[in-house]
């Protein structure tokens, strides 16, 4: 019979394992991730058990290794949809183990794409002054040609001496239809600059101030799912431009 | 492939682009739905129910991108109305016992369950334009009967059945967007920036 000696200098049984969160960047693999509990002071090791809903057989995790610590990838291969996996995580070690609180994930409402790549600014020279056009590349990994994902886009402006992207005003309240339009302030100054691009990988930004530095960052969204993190900013400075006078000559 | 290319391209992309985005609008109809009635209650609903005994679970769906982009135009479609026929008749008890459910987000629940109903009516239509717009030899839609008259007698089962068809019914019609919105990139490959 094997007796537990209770009083082990301070070591006790693994505390809960947190499932903390998953993510299917592109509607074909997900990720899910665990906060580890307290260790009792042992060598502990997490394991992570799912099944499907409407099904007995329980899979241990496939692959710890490719999303890195504390986390549990899902290849295509073992990636269905529309079907709840019921996931925890059992921590054990030399005293006992302990389990976490089950948590139900279907797939298609935990999409979050990756950001979009290849963000170019270009200044175009242009009559009152030039405009930026912006570009960029959809996630590599989001399979839009096919239309299994269909992203939105959307931009972000603000002069690189600012600090923050958003300089509410809190008089006004921030809705989706005002983050359609820029707004300045009654002195013209950009206040919070988010435009909307759609479904398209292009957008021109005009009106900006002559001899500025601006930094520019893109963003997606699939058609049911979480935005993207924004890109690391892209700068640019605006050239010294007069504004050309409009004068009528007669002759 | 070379069924399309035969009929008028342009008028059949504006229908594909019209069905996506009603089918796009019922799925997020549903959703802001659900989210009604999960801010009162806990879903527990779906702790007691699993989606795996609704009432559409026996169609054979493709549940991968790979299964799903294997299958041929037609069978996209039909997959589709068959999901969206299967729902008129659970749909329309939904609307009709909603203005009594014993929620406090009655009101805009009842509202949204009518919008709907009238969005899967009108996809319906667009569906039925659309196959005889893609030519398709009408396929044999899949039965799949909706075996109940009521949401139940007493408040909590009325809730829960409620909340349980609704979480089907969000599952599906995320089934049918995800299949017009392959056929559509599929058709309107002469347009780059719709996919």
């Amino acid at each position: 019979t094997a007796i537990f000696v209770s009083h082990t200098a301070g070591v006790s049984a693994p505390g809960r394992p947190r499932l903390t969160g998953c993510r299917s960047p592109e509607k074909e693999t997900f990720t899910c991730w665990w906060e580890p509990g307290d260790d009792g002071g042992l060598p502990t090791t997490y394991v992570l058990y799912y099944h499907l809903e409407g099904s007995e057989t329980v899979y241990e995790c496939p692959d710890y290794r490719t999303a890195g610590k504390n986390s549990c990838f899902f290849s295509k291969n073992d990636t269905s949809l529309w079907v709840n996996y019921n996931i925890s995580v059992v921590a054990t070690n030399a005293m006992g183990s302990s389990v976490s609180e089950p948590v139900d994930v279907d797939v298609v409402y935990i999409v979050q794409p990756n950001t979009p790549e290849d963000v170019r600014v270009l200044v175009v020279d242009d009559d009152p002054g030039p405009y930026l056009h912006v570009s960029w590349e959809k996630p590599l990994a989001a399979d839009t040609q096919s239309g299994w994902i269909t992203l939105v886009y959307q931009l972000r402006v603000k002069e690189t001496s600012q600090d923050t992207w958003e300089v509410g005003t809190g008089k006004e309240e921030r809705d989706e239809e005002k983050e359609k339009n820029e707004r300045r302030t009654e002195e013209g100054e950009r206040e919070r600059e988010e435009y909307n691009a759609g479904m398209q990988k292009g957008y021109n930004i005009f009106s900006l101030l002559s001899g500025r530095e601006y930094a520019v960052q893109v963003r997606c969204k699939p058609d049911h799912g979480f935005w993207s993190e924004w890109t690391s900013p892209a700068y640019v400075q605006i050239p010294d431009y007069m504004l050309r006078e409009h004068s009528m000559w007669i002759i | 492939m070379c069924v399309f290319v035969s009929i008028d391209g342009v008028s059949l992309n504006d229908l594909l682009e019209r069905v996506s985005q009603l089918s796009d609008k019922l799925h997020s109809l549903s959703t802001s739905l659900t989210n009604d009635l999960d801010s009162h209650f806990p879903p527990y609903g779906g702790r007691l129910m699993r989606p795996s005994m609704c009432h559409t679970a026996s169609l054979q769906i493709p549940n991968d991108k790979d299964q799903a982009l294997r299958l041929p135009e037609n069978e996209l479609l039909s997959l589709a109305r068959s999901l969206l026929l299967a729902w008129s008749d659970p749909l329309a008890m939904l609307s009709s016992e909603a203005n009594t459910l014993p929620h406090p987000e009655r009101n805009a629940i009842n509202s949204k369950t009518r919008q709907l109903q009238d969005q899967t009516n009108s996809l319906g239509a667009g569906l039925e334009r659309l196959v005889h717009k893609m030519g398709t030899s009408s396929e044999v839609l899949s039965s799949l009967p909706f075996n109940s008259n009521d949401l139940g007698h007493d408040k909590i089962s009325r809730l829960v059945n409620f909340h349980f068809l609704l979480s089907c019914f969000r599952r599906d019609s995320h089934k049918i967007d995800s299949f017009l919105k392959v056929l559509r990139c599929r058709t309107s490959k002469m347009q780059p920036d719709m996919c």
